[in-house]
């Protein structure tokens, strides 16, 4: 019974939800025989949205946050150990984790999706899955992917880490963290509901007038989740900000913030603002489906080009909201596994706000073959090939960073190293994509599939992996298996090289993306491309048995396994509620290594103080 | 000291001629038939790209791979040196990597793209129309009496001007052969065009097939036709086999 009662409040979410799309339905229902249109696609929309609100309201928000509206007292819910995970949570760590394993969840279930996709991709010929399924299979797996990697390491590893590394107790709003989190459920439930509703055809992109329909109605469930996950991201971008500008600890300086911190923060401003535009693109759409207005119908005065811009105003930026905490991630280990100073700090920081203010500006070369005007392909491709510049950057510094250094090659340091390779790849055959001569050819083909899944695979996927080992011992208070985890990097990282590199030769050869079938002369490397896959697929297994296990029953971590500098290893394993007992002290920059006698913080420990710094560096 | 220095840059001029090599003395980089002008431009800009990148990676490499096989420790007992930045180390990365962007910006990046214009804005020697319709396309030759047909027939050496429309979604057209591609967007014409200089058809080779690239729903991927190049003689042959149907008024 106890464990049962573990869920008592997604119990009474759900039953909320069921009472909000009833009274959504309805109210659907009363406009729609007021204005004689007809009523499924409102009835979706506005039940939606009702089920949306009772969800939140029953899951806790109505105990820890709603009352206070109506100028009752807020209420706790109480509960604790394993089930503090289940229910509307305001510790930033709890958050955290929720974020962290949901999201590895859908990587798992995405990843699945593209076996699926991979496995029809054997032959040319459409066998395994009829048209619509593999539309939406593919579809699904897009999106899905999309959400994995913009919520992972920010919804995530911010979340659980960020605090900590700047010695806050918790984030600046940690109930609009929290319902940040919890809106992320209705949206996977809408995803995977869609193929119950005649599936969704149009890709992650969405673009209209493919989507405004009329069939099939999954596309709306994927409209509507793709809105509200837009407002989860843009929630967490601002929570980020404010708490990076408002609780650092005294003495955390904007120089001495870890650069983790920083790529969060330069990745939360796009998060903040970019997102808003796709929001409005997406609900423009939903209008025209829903309400029956023209945004993007030709035939009465809309544009279906406008939509494109829009789209790719945020989503091109987006791909750096995924990336820039990538690089964050990839830089800190790097400095703390090589025992080396981060190399070029105030360079790297700088190129981060490069990247940003150039994001915005790059949107229009996924549309050098729309049919926009001619005479903006030229500034396009100047600016998209400026950012080269700030990324090579990153690069700089992680081979400035490791040179000479000590390198300890655990597992997460083997996963940041891959960073370097797989996103060397990426970023270099970005530039065939951003020249409009070869662009022209390559558009919609396989090397752009080859190309997004190196840069955001291979950067950004692999840096999830390689934080997932680094702060493993801090979230669980146990070590993961080395061993396995070593088996798991080689074991993924050859196979994701081989599955994904002969994906360029397909793009040039004359595949095009999102197709079941293809022509024959390319059916040789499909097959070996699928069968690698699927090795590629099982590697994964090894994962998911190391946490799992190592969760369990793993050696007791301690406090600072890896004896890096910043502040998240300079409390216990896992940390208490508050983080710190009291806050630290920070006196000095987080990445001196080499410096005898350097500090980082003052950390009070329960029961006697100690520093962090000294303890650790050696004079060697 | 410099030892460590003088191996990568070793290393780094081996990759490079070995990348070099594989891409200008191996059929590895090799592409797909290109059997119009416009297919010549873009295979010369990406050419010209992998050639130049080539220095990049094999540099990143070279580091890469000599640190981690040289620069190994076993544990966090030992630091490296304070080293924060190495001022002339930043400065020739910076320049090195803003000239190579600069470059590629001005060439392959706006000559080709005016290359391409230039070839666009030559005289149209065949108008063909395009439309996209779930899941086919109509293709149409308004100035050879306005037949329609479901394969699309070009002769060798003109330059021919596709007029791309759609009534329902987005398409695109795509003729791989060619390199060509350009959106068919409703509610608004677009255009593109190519000037053809090999013969060659479908059944021979896949390339030369009219593609749609956009996704457009349900059968997207059976959204393509046959594409033919023909030597002038046997395009007139082929025109005046096809059906004629009387001039629309205007």
């Amino acid at each position: 019974m106890s464990t049962l009662a573990g869920f008592r409040w997604i119990g009474r979410g759900l039953l909320f939800a069921l009472v909000g799309l009833a009274v959504g339905a309805a109210f659907a229902l009363g406009l729609t025989g007021l204005t004689g249109r007809p009523p499924a696609e409102p009835v979706i929309a506005l039940g939606y949205t009702g089920a949306l609100l009772g969800w939140l309201l029953g899951v806790g928000l109505w105990d820890v946050w709603a009352r206070e509206w109506l100028g009752l007292s807020t209420r706790s819910l109480g509960a604790e150990g394993w089930q503090r995970y289940f229910r509307f949570n305001t510790d930033h760590k709890v958050v955290g984790v929720q974020y962290l394993v949901t999201f590895v969840v859908i990587l798992l279930l995405a990843g699945l999706l593209a076996v699926l996709l991979r496995i029809e991709l054997m032959s040319p010929g459409q066998e395994l899955l009829q048209p619509r399924d593999f539309n939406t299979t593919m579809s699904l797996h897009g999106i899905m992917m999309v959400a994995v990697a913009v919520a992972t390491i920010i919804g995530g590893f911010a979340n659980f880490a960020l605090p900590l590394l700047i010695g806050a107790e918790d984030v600046a709003f940690p109930r609009v963290n929290a319902f940040s989190y919890w809106i992320i459920p209705p949206v996977a439930v809408l995803l995977l509901l869609t193929p119950f509703f005649g599936g969704f055809d149009t890709g992650w992109t969405g673009y209209p007038p493919l989507s405004v329909g009329p069939v099939p109605q999954g596309t709306l469930l994927f409209l509507l989740a793709f809105l509200t996950f837009g407002l989860s991201s843009i929630l967490g971008g601002m929570n980020f900000l404010v708490t990076i500008a408002k609780l650092r600890a005294p003495g955390m300086t904007w120089g001495r913030l870890p650069i983790f911190v920083w790529s969060v923060f330069a990745a939360a401003i796009i998060s903040l603002t970019a997102t808003q535009f796709v929001a409005a693109g997406l609900l423009m759409v939903i209008l025209d489906r829903v309400v029956g207005t023209a945004f993007f119908d030709a035939a009465r005065g809309g544009d279906a080009l406008l939509f494109e811009h829009v789209f790719w105003f945020y989503s091109h930026p987006a791909v750096y909201i995924m990336i820039l905490p990538a690089f964050g991630i990839e830089l800190e280990i790097l400095s703390h596994f090589s025992r080396k100073p981060l190399f070029g700090y105030k360079l790297v920081v700088g190129s981060f706000f490069a990247i940003v203010a150039l994001s915005f500006l790059v949107w229009a070369h996924h549309l050098y073959t729309s049919g926009m005007q001619d005479f903006l392909h030229i500034p396009f491709m100047i600016t998209t090939e400026l950012i080269s510049i700030p990324t090579g950057v990153v690069f700089l510094a992680a081979l400035g960073t490791i040179w000479r250094g000590r390198l300890w090659l655990t597992t997460p340091m083997l996963f940041v190293l891959a960073v370097v390779f797989n996103f060397l790849i990426g970023g270099l055959t970005g530039i065939f994509l951003a020249d409009v001569p070869t662009d022209i050819h390559l558009q919609d083909t396989y090397f752009v599939v080859a190309h997004f899944h190196y840069t955001i695979v291979g950067g950004e996927v692999f840096a999830i992996f390689a934080g997932i080992y680094y702060w493993f011992p801090k979230i669980t208070g146990r070590m993961y298996n080395e061993n396995l985890g070593k088996l798991h990097f080689w074991w993924m990282f050859l196979l994701y090289n081989a599955t994904f590199l002969p994906m360029f030769w397909t793009g040039v050869w004359g595949m095009n993306r999102r197709v079941a079938d293809y022509t024959p002369n390319l059916a040789t490397l499909n097959q070996v491309i699928s069968i690698l896959s699927f090795m590629l697929a099982a590697s994964f297994l090894v994962f998911v048995y190391n946490m799992v296990v190592s969760w369990a029953r793993g050696a007791a971590a301690a406090a600072s396994p890896w004896r890096a500098r910043t502040l998240e290893w300079q409390t216990s394993s896992p940390p208490p509620l508050e983080n710190f007992p009291a806050p630290p002290q920070v006196v000095g920059y987080p990445y001196d290594y080499g410096t005898p006698g350097a500090v980082h913080a003052i950390v009070p420990v329960a029961g006697g103080s100690a520093d962090a710094g000294t303890k650790e560096t050696s004079h060697g | 000291m410099n030892r460590d220095r003088v191996i990568v840059f070793f290393l780094w001029f081996v990759l490079w001629a070995l990348g070099e090599f594989l891409i200008i003395g191996t059929n590895l980089f090799r592409y797909p038939v290109a059997a119009a002008e416009e297919a010549t431009i873009v295979d010369s800009a990406f050419r010209f790209l992998t050639v130049l990148a080539v220095p990049v990676p094999a540099f990143v490499l070279s580091v890469l791979v000599y640190s981690v096989l040289r620069f190994r420790s076993s544990g966090p007992d030992q630091d490296g040196p304070p080293v924060h930045i190495n001022r002339s180390w930043a400065v020739f990365w910076l320049a090195w990597t803003t000239g190579l962007t600069l470059f590629v910006m001005v060439f392959p990046g706006v000559t080709g793209v005016l290359e391409i214009r230039h070839h666009a804005s030559k005289p149209v020697d065949l108008l063909v129309h395009a439309q996209g319709i779930r899941y086919a396309w109509v293709l149409t030759y308004p100035e050879l009496g306005g037949f329609s047909t479901q394969e699309l027939v070009v002769p060798v050496g003109k330059h021919v001007r596709f007029e791309v429309t759609a009534n329902d979604v987005l398409h695109s057209f795509w003729i791989p052969a060619f390199r060509i591609k350009i959106d068919a967007v409703p509610g608004m014409t677009t255009t593109v065009s190519a000037t053809p200089t090999l013969t060659g058809n479908f059944a021979e080779d896949p390339q030369f097939r009219l593609q749609c690239a956009e996704l457009c729903g349900l059968d997207h991927n059976k959204m393509r036709l046959p594409v033919r190049v023909v030597s002038e003689p046997d395009f007139a042959a082929w025109v005046a086999a096809q059906p004629t149907r009387p001039a629309r008024t205007p």
